[in-house]
């Protein structure tokens, strides 16, 4: 039976559902591992496959080639901005944005971004380009920011997305996270995205709860996963409990056959 | 002090509302109500739905967009454009500009210009501290997805994690301010409101084609105002239906 909940989003509803986590967090063994690889080395690849909620939700529907835009700059312009004004006491979150955007631009002059890296992509705006992009990743920031404000518990921007690479099975998982929060002896993932949430939002949580588990070096589950939409004002949770851990492990395996059988589709 | 009580009473209304309007029935596709619905309530041509007028106003907003977080404008149309561009790869009113002769670009660009300095002029600069953030896109499923209220305000700023309520939702149109620029400030405030919960403090309209700019402080009576003018937008959709 899955924990999915819906709420709407705002602090109170949010601080509840934090504190309302259960306590015993689930751990994936070995054991869980080993199959999951199994289970994934059974469905061939050509190719290097990159599985994400996103990918899960679109039920494995490739989608066209990723291009960077202002929106989809935000997000890693923005989260990184966070981070570094709560390492800089002082430092708006502007200041911070445009200093994210410095160090793409540094590391594009230098040579050491790759080609069609978001350094590069940002070395061949023009300067109202940036601006624009500024903006955006602004908006990301500051609503981010004002989230993060609303939970009363202890609480740290991720330092990156969980992955977690599946051995010998050519596959590589990416959960997104965005704020985890430390509850006594667990943790509770928070999860942003635009737009509202589709028929498909609670598999697409369930797998990064399943990649965030794996992901962990002891295969420590978080207690809740809360995926925020704050455009459409409302959060979903899940609790990391074995059944939604399986689920989630299922909808990832079903998403990697999906794209297999449209490879083959397209090949034949 | 920020008032996190009055949205869920909003929401009711709506619902109800909704309800008498509908009844058991569900539209095949969802009702969507947008600011522009309220802004223009007759079916009478509007010289603001023009492509010229509608490309003007985008225009106008990616000034906006880049002088909330401090770039400095130099050229009004070739930067507001240059971020569209980036923004929109392709679109009917991408294709619209593209196609204007010398004439028809030189009076956009003078239109746009004219427009962009007043909004600059009246903006002045934007602290950090006072969050803005542009853009701020909003909707909310109501009825079991039967209505769907869609928002775009274009400059917001303060913060709905404060105790005291700070927010402030500004509206930029080209067009001279009347009637429906009211309605579409109330509307802002009731969307903002049962998004976040929080009622906002104010919610403005900046028009550049005059330089005025009206303001209201929220409270229930708006609130309540805005969701009948939402009801009768509801209301006439669903008869055009």
């Amino acid at each position: 039976m899955t924990t999915l909940a819906h709420r709407r989003n705002t602090p109170h509803e949010l601080n509840a559902l934090i504190c309302g986590a259960p306590r015993t967090p689930i751990t994936l063994t070995d054991e869980h591992r080993r199959s999951l690889s199994a289970r994934f080395r059974a469905v061939a690849s050509d190719t290097h496959r990159r599985l994400d909620a996103w990918i899960v939700e679109r039920a494995g529907k490739t989608s066209t080639g990723f291009q960077w835009s202002p929106a989809t700059a935000r997000r890693v312009l923005a989260t990184g901005a966070l981070r570094r004004s709560a390492r800089h006491q002082g430092l708006s979150l502007i200041e911070a944005i445009n200093d994210e955007i410095g160090d793409q631009l540094a590391r594009s002059t230098s040579g050491f971004a790759r080609r069609g890296s978001l350094g590069d992509w940002l070395s061949g705006l023009s300067a109202t380009g940036i601006a624009l992009v500024t903006a955006e990743a602004a908006n990301w920031a500051i609503q981010s920011a004002e989230i993060a404000e609303w939970v009363s518990c202890p609480w740290r921007f991720a330092a990156s997305d969980a992955y977690y690479d599946v051995a010998r099975a050519r596959t590589t998982l990416r959960g997104r996270r965005d704020l985890e929060v430390e509850l006594d002896e667990s943790r509770v993932i928070l999860r942003l995205r635009a737009g509202s949430p589709g028929k498909s939002a609670g598999p697409g949580l369930r797998s990064d709860l399943t990649i965030e588990a794996l992901a962990h070096p002891d295969g420590l589950a978080p207690a809740r996963i809360i995926g925020i939409w704050p455009e459409a004002g409302v959060c979903l949770s899940v609790d990391g409990t074995m059944d939604d851990l399986r689920s989630g492990a299922r909808d990832l395996v079903r998403t990697a056959v999906v794209q297999r059988r449209s490879e083959g589709a397209r090949a034949a | 002090m920020a008032d996190v009580t009055s949205a869920a009473g909003m929401r009711s209304i709506l619902e109800d509302g909704i309800f008498e309007v509908l009844g058991e029935t569900r539209p095949v596709s969802s009702l969507v109500i947008r600011a522009s619905s309220l802004r223009h309530q007759s079916s009478v041509a509007d010289i603001s739905l023009a492509p010229l007028s509608r490309v003007r106003g985008i225009l106008v907003n990616q000034v906006l967009r880049l002088l909330s977080i401090g770039a400095h404008v130099v050229s009004p149309f070739d930067e507001a454009l240059g971020a569209w561009r980036l923004e929109v790869v392709r679109s009917e009113l991408v294709d619209f500009v593209d196609q204007l002769d010398g004439d028809e670009r030189a009076r956009l660009e003078t239109d746009v210009t004219a427009h962009a300095v007043t909004l600059m002029r009246s903006l002045g600069d934007l602290p950090g501290s006072w969050r803005p953030r542009t853009a701020v896109r909003a909707t909310q499923h109501l009825c079991s997805n039967a209505v769907i209220l869609r928002d775009i305000i274009d400059l917001m700023v303060g913060t709905t994690s404060s105790e005291v309520a700070s927010v402030a939702l500004f509206d930029v149109t080209t067009s001279p301010l009347g009637e429906g620029a009211e309605r579409a400030m109330r509307y802002h405030a009731l969307v903002q409101t049962l998004r976040t919960s929080v009622v906002p403090l104010r919610t403005s309209c900046f028009s550049t084609a005059t330089g005025e700019m009206w303001s209201l402080d929220v409270d229930t009576d708006i609130l309540v105002r805005s969701t009948y003018e939402v009801l009768d937008a509801i209301e006439r959709l669903w008869r055009e239906q």
